[in-house]
């Protein structure tokens, strides 16, 4: 045990030192490697690390093993990157109470630094980060609003399951103001939070709301279980095909109804953007001193409808979406 | 007027006067319809307000029953809330994720829901752990695995399935574009409940369970058999609405299916079915379910805040407690009489 283990560590040490000079060490921060999401992100910054390694560098994912103590143990990982010598760091601020001490360590030590996945611009200026990758909730919500009011849908409901979560207050919010910025209006049908997760009550609220109220032509769901419920709800009520459906996310069955035409568009954050582009900008600042005046970089809402739904399926397949 | 429709029947016989808190809940399914008529309007009144709230009324209904059964001998099944998952992510993992014919699909989701029910029976059984407490702990272990084994094998929470045409028209079709069903389906567990509870010697079994479990063992009742049994039931119907929702949504998720835990107790107990055991019935239990499903998408068509459902479920459920308690007061001080 003891013997493998220095061996590790001497192989480790003699790694490091042979690159240490070549190219950019950049180490990763991000959720666990098995998350279906995540796994789309780490594949991004890896793809991007291949120019790193080409040019003598690396890229290092670090992701904890659960997410039971999330805050503190990515802020253990984000010292873990500085003690080994990395060159630039990128990192989710998820828990700024636990982690924002140990990213302003890495500013401190002159190590420069990508906010991603979240925390915002907000985060980036806050913490003096170079910049911030990333999808914004609100806009995912308003991406949908202004594709399905240019679609001709002018009055739109929001179903929220989980009324007072904020990232979720923050899609709705988006929805509606999305559709006002096209001409029409919406509003949002709050389900009692027993519902959540049940796909039936989604489903026949969904129904009884666009019964009472014939003048509702879109809909907007938070997440892929609820719009399949919401779909359903839909054609229970005899409007299929005169009520149009976006949801946040996707996967097999919805990529199938996109195809089929029963649900209009998904709104999807990419996550393979944000760390690819994250790993670029910090490899060619290292490399070469570059920077990217664009401030925030949003790497979502990103649309997916009828007209792009194969591509995304040969993505799906690639494992980057 | 009630008082007196309970008296004339009370003179056939003590297991009909059992059944009397009936009578309460057909009272109160009729208020709380009416109520939500006049504020629902047309629609709610039309077939499209039925089948949304019998669509609800299916499937809490068909775990209300064997629930219902459960509390008439004196236990409590919590696990149902997990079983509904576990078995849906069954049914999508084996023939979405592995690709295998719907019927295996199917008969392992509700293998997975008998094998859960058994071991709540053993459980109880064996040990003097209170049900409450087993189903509980179960409920908790079935959550972990079901979380673990699908993270595990499909490396995600929730697994898509697109159902096989003859398993979704069996399971997960909507009549007319409108019923589900399992409203059907809900009807025939209904008639084999009430054949087994009210008609065969099983019934009076279960009901002396409730009542005096020391005395019906003395009298030769197989009482573990017989909660095992009922354990298996519960497990088997929660199982087979959780294949139901993946042939209707074509998804399952490791989350969800909590909210059948309080709801279906609910229907049980605005049912009339005595939360100590030993009393109730299944007409009972159907109306529970009704006016339950009538007052939660009511709200909708009402317009009404949807926390407002919440609030009338909350107080429908002590007013028919309240006045089961009543009606059964009533119905023994008029037995007594005759007497």
């Amino acid at each position: 045990m003891k013997f493998g283990k220095f061996l590790m560590t001497t192989a480790a040490l003699a790694f490091s030192a042979t690159t240490a000079f070549a190219g950019a060490d950049i180490f990763v921060i991000g959720g666990k490697p098995d998350d279906p999401f995540w796994s789309r992100v780490k594949m991004g910054a890896e793809d991007a690390g291949k120019v790193a390694e080409a040019q003598g560098g690396s890229v290092t994912w670090l992701g904890p093993q659960n997410y039971d103590n999330l805050g503190p143990d990515a802020a253990e990982l984000i010292r873990q990157a500085i003690d080994q010598g990395a060159d630039a760091i990128v990192g989710p601020d998820w828990v700024p109470e636990a982690m924002d001490p140990a990213f302003e360590a890495v500013v401190a030590a002159g190590i420069p630094l990508v906010i991603y996945n979240a925390g915002g611009i907000e985060a980036a200026d806050r913490l003096g980060a170079m910049n911030y990758v990333g999808a914004v909730d609100y806009k995912s919500g308003h991406a949908a609003g202004v594709y399905l009011a240019k679609a001709g849908n002018k009055n739109g409901a929001c179903v929220n399951t989980l009324p007072g979560a904020a990232n979720i207050e923050a899609f709705c919010n988006g929805f509606n103001d999305g559709l006002v910025a096209g001409g029409g209006t919406g509003s949002t049908l709050q389900l009692p939070a027993t519902s959540f997760g049940d796909s039936t009550a989604v489903a026949q609220a969904v129904r009884a709301h666009v019964l009472q109220n014939p003048e509702i032509d879109a809909m907007f769901a938070i997440g892929d279980q609820d719009t399949n419920a919401a779909i359903s709800g839909i054609q229970q009520a005899g409007k299929a095909g005169s009520v149009a459906v976006c949801g946040m996310n996707f996967n097999d069955s919805i990529l199938a109804n996109i195809k089929a035409g029963t649900q209009a568009c998904a709104i999807d954050q990419q996550g393979y953007q944000q760390g690819f582009f994250a790993v670029s900008i910090l490899n060619n600042h290292v490399m070469y001193g570059t920077t990217i005046p664009t401030r925030e970089i949003l790497t979502g809402p990103g649309v997916v409808d009828a007209s792009n739904v194969d591509l995304v399926i040969a993505g799906v397949e690639a494992g980057a979406r | 007027m009630s008082s007196n429709s309970t008296s004339s029947r009370s003179r056939l016989s003590l297991g009909r006067l059992l059944r009397l808190p009936e009578t309460g809940s057909f009272i109160g399914f009729v208020v709380v319809y009416i109520f939500f008529a006049i504020l629902g309007g047309a629609v709610f009144v039309g077939a499209p307000g039925w089948s949304s709230w019998l669509n609800i009324a299916a499937e809490v209904g068909i775990i209300a029953l064997p629930v219902g059964l459960l509390m008439i001998a004196g236990e409590f099944d919590i696990s149902v809330g997990s079983i509904v998952p576990a078995s849906s992510m069954t049914v999508a993992m084996l023939s979405g994720h592995y690709d295998l014919p719907a019927a295996i699909g199917i008969l392992g989701g509700l293998s997975v829901g008998v094998l859960i029910g058994f071991v709540n029976g053993l459980l109880v059984t064996r040990t003097t752990i209170p049900s409450l407490i087993v189903t509980i702990g179960v409920m908790f272990a079935v959550m972990g695995l079901t979380l673990g084994f699908a993270v595990l094998l499909k490396g995600s929470t929730s697994v898509s399935y697109v159902p096989h045409p003859t398993a979704k028209y069996l399971l997960g079709q909507f009549i007319n574009y409108m019923f589900n069903v399992t409203i059907l389906w809900w009807l025939g567990f209904a008639a084999l409940f009430f054949y087994i509870l009210h008609i065969s010697p099983l019934g009076n079994w279960i009901f002396a369970l409730g009542g005096d479990r020391e005395s019906a063992r003395n009298a030769g009742i197989p009482t573990s058999k017989v909660t095992i049994g009922l354990f298996m039931a519960s497990g088997f119907c929660a199982a087979f609405v959780g294949v139901a929702q993946v042939m209707t949504y074509q998804q399952a998720q490791v989350a969800g299916g909590q909210a059948f835990i309080f709801n279906s107790i609910m229907c049980v107990v605005i049912g009339g079915v005595l939360l100590t055991g030993g009393a109730g019935s299944i007409i009972g239990i159907l109306l529970g379910t009704m006016t339950f499903a009538v007052v939660n998408q009511g709200v909708f068509f009402a317009s009404l805040d949807p926390n407002a459902g919440s609030i009338i479920v909350g107080a429908l459920l002590l007013v028919a407690v309240l006045s089961n308690d009543s009606f059964r007061k009533l119905a023994i001080s008029a037995a007594a009489k005759k007497s």
